[in-house]
């Protein structure tokens, strides 16, 4: 059976021009870039440096693209885990996208919301608008027969 | 060793049983009643391909008794006959086929008018094939997707060949247990050999699903016990065999009348025999396999080749009527095989075109041989599509029999239908519902082309029917599975909200609260003291870019570079037709940039329309949707200020926050943006923050407000202000065609503008005259909302909104109103009441309330 867990995750949303965003230098502090339009890519990160990841988008997209936007959306989503050996097969009960490889991503339907997917080593990240954040929790128990851990 | 109740009686069943062999063991014979003529039907096909045996199952109808296995105590009961399948009173309908005849429903019960009504609950009461238990809840199914590269139905032979030579991920579906329903050991051995071999090949074999159609893509949803699976495959091999030709002669559809394979599988997979005397027909190489195992299981056979006449019997087949090469013959037997030819199972094959989905085995090489099978399939596996075989010519009907047996349909009527001018295989299916029972054709649907074909119809009306889903039948609660209605978009402050006793409603896609326990109590609050109201849901966007004023004047009719920064203006959204689609707010912030708001349903559309425009425009905008991560709490009544000053150092002056208009502040600790606005009548100030922040805002406001006696307000509350107000909700009170003047809306559009979306549309219907607008109504009782409005016998309008309102000391509304004689009419009816047009602002008409 897989495991649901609430994720904390921040969140940073940089909406530029297309070029701008394919010259700009990754961040460090280990984000992950999400490039999910051309004119928008999104910083997941831990909540603890989402202010320097912020910061560091916001100076290097400044060079290529002077009026662009670098907001800390992480209010915004809300992030759950499955983890587990059974985790793919569960999320094969929430959606017909395949689940990413380690690393890599994916977004569209997930329990019917949109979502962004995240493949990491032995589980798998959903971020959803958090407005959603029961849904996809309920979805995943209930469909995909997750079970859910608290902390 | 086990035991069902079937009917109340207790039947002992034995392991891997099917219902059908147990109660057939039992002496069951007459598994139901046919459709129309209440004839006895008994197993025949015995693979699940025709509807003779259809039975209930715990309360559950249209369960095939011959492929669902025994569970220890389930209750099985037959559907049809009155009072009883056994002894069925309307069997008397067989004797009355000259009173209905084909199509007979749509020819009698004409006049009079009420006698169709009354037939049509007789005729709903004595057909049908059960009973639906509509008490009992759906519970729907969970769905699975998965992606394969080859997906094979049908574990058979062939299927399991196709399987073990097809590369990638490979997965192999079968509607029954692989291997279990061969029951002849050449063919379970090579079943066996090759799911071996598909197994070590990696191919995963999922039992107990059926595939119930082949949708573009090609998609295949498989229906299981458990779950719904929508497979997205590369490729697609339907293997899913054949069944033995169905005969059409007198007497065809008696009980023991039988498919060889089906009496053949009885005895050697459930070790009960047939009959005791057994006619077999043998016109298949694949018949001799059949004769063997009745044999064995020492059955009496009689193998003859030639075409059946005639069977006859009463409640069961005694004797049989065969031309055979030598002659006519007769023989008296209690059971009648027939192995005539082969129908492939072909359905799924037929509703897709696509090169992509392509046969293996019997469905595309009728009555090949295990070897043929295994080649084929290898085939199919290794991407080489297999060339079907022509079907070989069709049986003969005989001059009666029934060609449909689900249906009841037989030749006399489609010769009936033919005469009629039903001369298409198309529409003598329509006309005559052959094809359309439960077996969805599976016996029949060659009968018919056949039929159309031997009466000389044209060559585009003798084909074959199309094939459509779902090729199996599926459950209801199958079909909704993975279906959820319910998608609510929450709020931070949901908890809160029903912590306080909120009537959680759903509007549109979000869950809000309808109120708190007390609407007027709610109303009097925002009237006179102070209340707070959770405004999340509104659409929030921030639009920057060099570009954004001229997306924006584009977007909209309102004059951008009117609205100063630190102002804010409402806003109409027009579709191209010049249509009021949504309203909202907009406000100019310092940098350049704009902060926009839209209706609570309105967000995804506002941001789709928007990012549609920059993209057609070429601008150099930047749009963030910040719907999901602002919240929102509108702080509404007189005392709103001296609320927010309560939990904020900022200046909160009308100079500072001008109405309408808008300012950065901290309140409670909580960074907000302040948007004085007006829609419910009073000073009220939106607080947009961080959704984190949502609850902790929400509590200070509610305990500083304790000295104002301040309560939160729900949407019913908020539907009073804003109607008192006269402002409109769009879609409630708005139609789809509606234009801005129609509306008292103008003042909103800036037609001075040189171009913006809807104005060529606008221009073009300000030259037409206004022969419809929303107005204000009074009213001298409680009208209903949809109520219509009118003028002597004829409606001219209706009611959108109304309320009993204490503010304005009567009781309101807004109205659609059209013109009479080209003047819009004063002195209207509303249901029972009198109405009377007003100007739509009912309260504080000058506008001076949300001012401060």
């Amino acid at each position: 059976m897989a495991e649901l867990r609430a994720c904390s995750l921040a969140v940073v949303v940089c909406a530029a021009d297309a070029d701008a965003l394919d010259a700009l230098v990754a961040p460090g502090y280990g984000a992950r870039v999400l490039r999910t339009a051309a004119d928008e890519a999104l910083f997941v990160t831990a909540p603890e440096v989402v202010a320097d990841v912020a910061r560091e988008v916001a100076d290097r997209i400044a060079a290529l693209d002077d009026d662009a936007i670098v907001l800390d959306v992480t209010d915004g989503w809300a992030a759950w885990s499955l983890a587990g050996d059974d985790a793919e097969r569960a999320f094969s009960y929430l959606s017909h996208l395949e689940a990413p490889a380690n690393r890599a991503f994916v977004q569209g339907d997930v329990a019917h919301v949109g979502a962004k997917v995240l493949g990491e080593p032995g589980c798998l990240t959903i971020l959803v608008p958090a407005y959603w954040r029961e849904h996809l929790r309920e979805r995943a128990v209930h469909d995909a027969r997750a079970h859910e851990v608290r902390p | 060793m086990g035991s069902l109740r079937f009917e109340g009686r207790r039947v002992e069943t034995r392991d891997g049983d099917t219902i059908g062999s147990a109660l057939f063991r039992h002496g069951v014979r007459t598994f139901s009643r046919s459709l129309k003529s209440h004839r006895r039907r008994g197993l025949y096909c015995a693979t699940g391909d025709c509807a003779n045996c259809l039975v209930t199952v715990d309360g559950v109808p249209g369960e095939r008794a011959c492929t669902t296995g025994v569970r220890e105590g389930m209750r099985v009961q037959r559907e049809t006959g009155w009072p009883s399948t056994e002894h069925d009173a309307l069997a008397i309908n067989d004797t009355l086929h000259w009173a209905m005849p084909v199509g007979f429903y749509y020819k009698v019960f004409v006049r009079p008018r009420w006698l169709w009504e009354v037939a049509e609950k007789v005729i709903r009461r004595t057909t049908g094939t059960g009973t639906l238990p509509v008490t009992a809840a759906a519970a729907p199914k969970p769905t699975r997707y998965a992606r394969v590269d080859v997906l094979v139905i049908g574990g058979g032979v062939a299927g399991l060949a196709a399987a073990a030579a097809a590369e990638g991920r490979v997965l192999l579906v079968d509607e029954g247990q692989i291997g279990a329903a061969a029951s002849d050991p050449a063919t379970r051995a090579a079943i066996e050999r090759f799911a071996t071999q598909a197994r070590a090949a990696g191919v995963e074999l999922l039992e107990r699903h059926a595939a119930i159609g082949i949708y573009e893509g090609p998609s295949v949803p498989l229906v299981g016990p458990d779950e719904l699976v929508e497979v997205e495959a590369a490729r697609v091999i339907v293997a899913t065999g054949a069944v033995e030709a169905h005969g059409v002669f007198p007497g065809n559809d008696l009980p023991g009348v039988w498919l060889a394979r089906g009496a053949a599988r009885l005895a050697a997979l459930h070790g009960v025999s047939p009959g005791d005397r057994a006619v077999v027909v043998a016109n298949t190489d694949d018949a001799a396999a059949s004769v063997q195992t009745l044999r064995d299981a020492g059955i009496e056979v009689t193998e003859v080749r030639g075409r059946v006449l005639e069977a006859r019997g009463s409640k069961q087949v005694a004797s049989v009527t065969v031309l055979t090469p030598e002659g006519r013959r007769a023989f008296a037997c209690d059971a009648l095989v027939l192995s005539l030819g082969w129908a492939p199972r072909d359905t799924l094959l037929r509703m897709s075109p696509d090169p992509e989905v392509s046969g293996a085995g019997d469905v595309v090489l009728p009555g090949c041989t295990l070897a043929e099978a295994a080649q084929s399939g290898r085939a199919a596996g290794g991407g080489r599509p297999v060339e079907p075989r022509l079907a070989e010519p069709w049986p003969i009907l005989e001059e009666a029999g029934y060609v449909c047996v689900c249906e009841d349909v037989d030749v006399h009527d489609l010769e009936a239908a033919w005469d009629e001018g039903w001369t298409s295989s198309e529409i003598l299916k329509r006309y005559t519902t052959a094809t359309m029972g439960p077996c969805q054709g599976a016996l029949c649907s060659r009968h018919l082309s056949s039929f159309a074909e031997s009466k000389g119809a044209a060559a585009g009306a003798q084909g074959r029917t199309t094939a459509r889903p779902p090729a199996r039948a599926p459950r209801l609660e199958d079909l909704i599975g993975g279906v959820h209605e319910v998608i609510e978009r929450r709020t931070a402050l949901h908890e809160r909200h029903v912590e306080a006793g909120a009537r959680m409603d759903r509007s549109g896609v979000w869950m809000r609260p309808g109120h708190y326990g007390d609407t007027n109590g709610e109303i009097r609050a925002v009237r006179e003291r102070v209340s707070i109201m959770d405004v999340s849901t509104l659409g929030k966007f921030w639009v920057a870019g060099r570009d954004a004023r001229a997306l924006l004047d584009w977007a909209f009719p309102l004059d951008v570079g009117a609205v100063a920064p630190g102002r804010a203006r409402y806003l109409l959204a027009l579709d191209e037709a010049g249509y009021v689609v949504d309203d909202g707010l907009l406000a100019a912030l310092a940098d350049g940039t704009y902060y926009l708001t839209s209706t609570s349903g309105g967000a995804d559309r506002m941001e789709a329309s928007l990012r549609n425009w920059a993209d057609r425009l070429n601008l150099h905008v930047h749009l963030v949707n910040q719907t999901a991560h602002l919240g929102a709490i509108n702080v509404a009544g007189p005392y709103a200020r001296e609320l927010l000053a309560a939990l904020s150092q900022d200046d909160l002056s009308r100079a500072a926050i001008p109405y309408p208009g808008h300012a950065e502040i901290t309140v409670a600790g909580v960074a907000c943006r302040a948007i004085a606005v007006g829609f419910v009548g009073e000073l009220s100030y939106e607080l947009h923050h961080p959704r984190s922040r949502s609850v902790e805002l929400w509590n200070a406001l509610l305990d500083a407000g304790r000295a104002w006696d301040i309560r939160p307000h729900g949407l019913d509350a908020l539907d009073v202000l804003r109607l008192e107000k006269g402002h409109l909700f769009v879609a409630q009170d708005t139609m789809p065609d509606d234009h801005p003047t129609k509306l008292g809306l103008d003042w909103a559009v800036a037609r001075d503008k040189t171009s913006f979306v809807g104005k060529q549309a606008l221009v073009r219907m300000a030259a037409l005259p206004l022969d419809r607008k929303l107005v204000g109504l009074r009213f001298d009782g409680v009208p209903q909302r949809g109520a219509p409005l009118s003028v002597g016998e004829r409606i001219v309008g209706r009611v959108t909104s109304c309320a009993v309102s204490d503010a304005v000391g009567a009781s309101i509304g807004l109205g659609w109103l059209r013109t009479i004689d080209g003047a819009f009419p004063q002195a209207l009816v509303a249901g029972d009441l009198r109405a009377t047009v007003t100007p739509m602002h009912f309260y504080d008409a000058t506008g001076e309330r949300p001012r401060g």
